[in-house]
């Protein structure tokens, strides 16, 4: 019997503002808990929501990314419950019309397809918890920061191919400036739901609930490992339980978190302290086109009229800091595959080197670029290219700079120029053009070394030693 | 709708997160005989249903959106100060399982 | 008279002219509140009053709440005063903000003095069931007669002339029922015209800030300053504020009020059927067309059922962030829906538990369509109906309630349908969110009773110039226990 994996994943991601959703507090990590708590966040009697202007524009991006219906009216819903890290004992969310609705991405993995997104909507985050052995303690700071929750529909069928959708995801919200997309961080969570059925038939087997996947790869290991564990189950007739998962990163396997019994009424009705809010069509537009360019968009550019290599690609687009740089010094260049060389080789590799981020290297695009063309022009050649890029890092100097400080001036790559140099050489020593006559090829080496010395090394070397051999072929 | 006894109330009042007088769920069952019979006469209230449900008073909506500018939060002791059980800065509360 | 027997208007003349000083005010003030035997009072702000007080030297001509002292319901959230809603579950909470009006009511340099008593978190409409007990109507000196409720406290407040003004909310006539048996004017204006920020939620969209004053001039003078957009309060209107005494002066010929033909049938005292009707002849004196319409029984007799399951509804949902874990108090338990459940069950009266298992109840998947979204979409119906009546009159007039106040013991035996409409009507006002002013009409046994006049949203000087004829009319100018020829 062949089983079909029917994979869901439900996607939240914490939106970097400035302040809160529904609050005016500071967003801010890795402070002193408690510190960024407005009368809102604490739920003291009497305080209300306000809508966070930025947070909607982000989710607008990000619908609109994956290609969504965007809601004209904002309607808030109530999502009621009791736990210990929700303050109101009620969480703002987005329940009957959320901002964006029937999207879709296409994942490759050994095919490509196109796996539907049934609903993007605005929320609330809860406090943070410390669990300690007999006591926990709460930190509000967390509580009311920005969330986008991304529900996709069980299209998915694969490990692999849920971690390229939730790569593909994080790729989004992070080159459009939405959120840092941290999964180890919890800025982006991830939870699953994965049943099996009978391939080819239509009726969907009983869900387990997959939590607290923290990467990319826990998360495929986690699939693989469930619908094995489902598929073992099933082929032996046992039933598979309703339940929910965690993901054990020591042994790689999922284990019972919880059972579910019925499912938890929220008790959903409009949020009355938010009136609906409309957004007007000039708004959404404008939070569209506002948008950073997306890596996808980059990526077409890149490989299109850029032609640039699709490992070039790929590795420039794997960092959004790192494609910002390469963007910028393309700008000032049409060297483009020589530019991602020196990019996607000597910058990087300096960086991973030094540990040191994008932001931090010395060199700018601008710079990188005019270096490049010098290369490119042949004023200057490729050793003597990472020369200067050396000189520029260890002394922090422009390429004029360093071009000076190594005494590389300007190549010479005027044939005229370069053929008075030749002529002269020639002359000066006859016995030379007799031992190349007479088949010494060591005469050419010599004649070009003593055309470098005249010229100070500044002939371009390649074509020097051209010119020369059709000199002699003359003579 | 869901059939209301004791045992519904009952499991109602704990999602809540409180406990009733065996007295009071009878008060509580008379008083919702009667709001459930007349529901139900409302229910018969020509064309009722044909209306949407309606939130709000009357058609309010808005366009404000709040500037992303982070203001001055409470101070730390002020936030805290009407929580009885803190440790390290932060609400204590026995451990949290599940 | 003394200078606490005046209107606000005759009050800030005095401070302005400085025969009397906001400090001897509030000192007669706190006086007054502190020798209360109604149960008017949750806390006395003596210390705050004094200091605020002392510091106010040279009148400010310009503003009329210079220096005038007022007390506050106790469910608007109070800086450094604890605010407990007249509930267990929130004693000895100190909120670190204030309410916007209060804010508002501070800035313009007037004093609150006290916290007022209420029904627990204004869940009620008796006047009895705040953690302090029941607050007694100050028109009955044996303390046999109640205030009605929510806002006992305040009404009692300004009803025995301790203050001129006090703060109050009206959720499903909260503010216009005790102004009915307690002789003042009471006073919600539009939802949305005066912001919620601060006021502990009953049932958002329902709750409406208002105030109790003696006269109507000092109701449309507060307005003044209360009114306007508060952008903590996303759902306060932005409106335009207008000055609301403009129209007070002048007359109302030609102004079309609509009397509701049921509600008038459903009162059945002959003393207040008497004294509306003469109040209505007036009227028509004095120009007014009037003119009775109707609204259909079954539609007025929904009024309550879906205002217990609409309003129940929100206020459990608006109540759950009460679990001694972040404020009020707190138990130790093993674990922390134990601690919660503590909190809950000890902090919270039976009848207020009973109200958010119904609220609850309503809300569950299963119960929600017949339950909660009927009850909302009965609002729809209410709201279209008595919208198109408005839309061919200024204002509907009708009796406030079916007999002056009753007497201890007497409300709850009153759900029955003898009453169901003719206490229930201003519920109304709600549903729409309308300006609906209460202001006492006549005298039954030394026990006043008041008329309810209501208008479209946002025609709150409409509503108070009718209400100013009616007020000149009636002859109740300043109407107190100290005044009240009884």
């Amino acid at each position: 019997m062949n089983f079909e994996a029917v994979i869901g994943l439900e996607i939240h991601v914490e939106m970097k503002t400035r302040s809160k959703m529904f609050s005016s507090a500071p967003v801010e990590f890795g402070v002193e808990p408690n510190t960024l708590i407005v009368p809102n966040d604490m739920a003291f009697p009497g305080t209300m929501p306000t809508v966070n202007r930025q947070a909607v524009i982000n989710a607008i991006r990000v619908a609109d990314a994956l290609h969504m219906q965007i809601d004209e009216v904002l309607v808030f819903d109530r999502k009621n419950y009791f736990y210990s890290d929700l303050p109101k004992g009620y969480q703002i969310t987005q329940d009957k019309r959320p901002i964006g609705r029937n999207g879709h991405l296409d994942v490759k993995t050994d095919v490509v397809r196109t796996i539907s997104i049934e609903r993007l909507h605005i929320e609330e985050d809860t406090c943070k918890q410390l669990h300690f052995s007999d006591y926990t303690l709460l930190d509000y700071n967390r509580s009311g920061v920005p969330l986008i929750e991304i529900v996709s529909r069980p299209d998915i069928r694969s490990g692999d191919e849920a971690m390229k959708y939730v790569e593909a995801i994080r790729s989004v919200v992070i080159y459009a400036d939405v959120s840092d997309g941290k999964m180890e961080e919890g800025s982006l969570r991830c939870d699953v739901n994965i049943s099996l059925r009978p391939l080819g038939s239509a009726k969907l087997g009983t869900k387990v609930e997959v939590k607290n996947l923290n990467s990319l790869a826990n998360i495929q290991r986690a699939i693989d490992f469930e619908v094995r564990r489902q598929e073992r189950s099933l082929l032996l007739g046992q039933p598979i339980v309703q339940e929910t998962r965690r993901f054990d990163e020591a042994t790689r396997e999922t284990i019972t978190m919880r059972i579910k019994t019925d499912a938890v009424d929220y008790k959903y009705f409009t949020e009355p302290n938010l009136t609906p809010i409309r957004l007007r069509r000039d708004f959404i537009d404008e939070a569209i086109a506002s948008c950073p360019e997306l890596a996808e968009t980059k990526a077409r550019r890149y490989l299109g009229d850029q032609g640039l290599s699709e490992r070039d690609a790929s590795i420039i687009l794997q960092s959004k800091d790192l494609a910002q740089y390469y963007d910028e010094a393309a700008r000032c260049t049409t060297n483009y595959k020589a530019l991602a060389n020196w990019v996607t080789g000597e910058v990087v590799a300096y960086l991973n080197k030094k540990s040191i981020p994008v932001e931090n290297f010395f060199i700018s695009p601008s710079q990188l670029a005019l270096l490049v063309d010098s290369i490119e022009r042949k004023d200057i050649s490729s050793k003597q290219g990472r020369d200067i890029f050396a000189e520029m890092l260890s002394t922090t100097s422009s390429v004029k700079e360093a071009r000076e400080k190594l005494g590389i001036a300007t190549q010479i790559s005027d044939e005229s120029i370069i053929i008075t140099y030749i002529s002269e050489a020639l002359t000066a020593f006859p016995e030379s053009v007799e031992d190349y006559r007479d088949g010494k090829d060591r005469a050419l080496g010599f004649l070009i070394g003593q055309i470098m010395k005249k010229s100070g090394g500044k002939v371009n070397p390649g074509l020097t030693s051209k010119l020369l051999v059709e000199e002699l072929k003359k003579r | 709708m869901k059939a209301i006894d004791k045992e519904v109330l009952k499991d109602a009042a704990k999602r809540l997160l409180f406990d009733m007088s065996e007295a009071e769920y009878d008060t509580l069952l008379s008083e919702f005989d009667i709001i459930v019979k007349q529901m139900n006469i409302i229910g018969t209230i020509e064309g009722v249903e044909s209306y949407e449900p309606m939130t709000f008073p009357f058609e309010c909506a808005t366009s404000y959106l709040r500037e992303d500018a982070p203001t001055r939060p409470l101070a730390r002791e002020e936030a805290l100060k009407n929580a009885k059980s803190k440790a390290s800065g932060q609400i204590k509360l026995p451990k949290v399982v599940g | 008279m003394e200078f606490l027997d005046l209107t606000i208007r005759e009050l800030h003349n005095e401070l302005v002219k400085k025969t009397v000083t906001p400090l001897e005010l509030v000192r007669e003030a706190l006086l007054r509140a502190k020798s209360d035997a109604n149960n008017a009072f949750e806390l006395i702000m003596e210390k705050e009053a004094l200091n605020l007080a002392s510091k106010l030297k040279e009148p400010e001509a310009n503003n009329l709440f210079w220096g005038i002292p007022f007390a506050i319901k106790d469910n608007f959230s109070t800086k450094d005063v604890a605010t407990t809603a007249s509930s267990n579950i929130l004693n000895g909470y100190v909120p670190v903000f204030d309410a916007a009006v209060v804010k508002r009511l501070l800035d313009a340099k007037a004093i609150p003095i006290a916290k007022t008593t209420l029904d627990e978190l204004a869940m009620g409409g008796s006047g009895t069931t705040g953690h302090l007990g029941t607050t007694y109507n100050p028109y009955d000196r044996k303390r046999e007669h109640l205030i009605g409720g929510s806002s006992c406290g305040s009404a009692a407040s300004v009803a025995a002339s301790i203050v001129p003004f006090a703060l109050g909310s009206d959720t499903g006539d909260s503010i216009r029922k005790p102004a009915s048996y307690a002789g003042l004017v009471g006073f919600k204006p539009t939802w949305g015209r005066i912001s919620r920020f601060g006021l502990f939620p009953f049932a958002t969209s329902l709750d409406h800030v208002g105030y109790f004053t003696r006269s109507i001039f000092d109701a449309a003078s507060l307005l003044n300053i209360l009114a306007g957009r508060d952008d903590e309060d996303s759902t306060s209107s932005e409106v335009p504020v207008e000055d609301y005494t403009r129209l007070l002066t002048t007359d109302i010929r030609g102004a079309r009020i609509a009397v509701i033909k049921e509600v008038v049938e459903s009162i059945y005292d002959k003393d207040i059927g008497a004294a509306f009707q003469k109040t209505l002849a007036s009227l028509r004196a004095r120009g007014a067309h009037i003119e009775y319409v109707s609204i259909d029984r079954k539609l007025l007799e929904s009024l309550f059922p879906t205002y217990i399951v609409i309003s129940c509804a929100e206020a459990t949902s608006n109540n759950a962030n009460l679990d001694g874990i972040k404020f009020g108090p707190h138990y130790e338990a093993p674990t922390y829906e134990g601690t919660i459940m503590q909190a809950r069950t000890k902090g919270f009266s039976e009848l207020i538990k009973r109200r958010f298992v119904i609220g609850s109840f309503c809300l569950m998947k299963e119960n929600q369509e017949v339950l909660f979204l009927r009850a909302q979409k009965i609002r729809r119906m209410v709201v279209e109906k008595i919208t198109a009546i408005l839309s061919d009159f200024d204002v509907i007039f009708v009796p406030a309630s079916p007999t002056p106040a009753p007497r201890i013991g007497e409300m709850s035996d009153r759900l029955s349908d003898e009453y169901l409409i003719a206490d229930n009507h201003m519920i109304i006002g709600n549903f729409a969110g309308l300006p609906s002013i209460t202001l006492p009409i006549g005298f039954k046994k030394n026990l006043p009773f008041g008329g309810n006049i209501t208008g479209s949203p946002f025609a709150e000087a409409r509503v108070l110039q009718i209400a100013k004829v009616v007020e000149d009319i009636s002859g109740f100018y300043n109407l107190s226990t100290r005044t009240a020829k009884v």
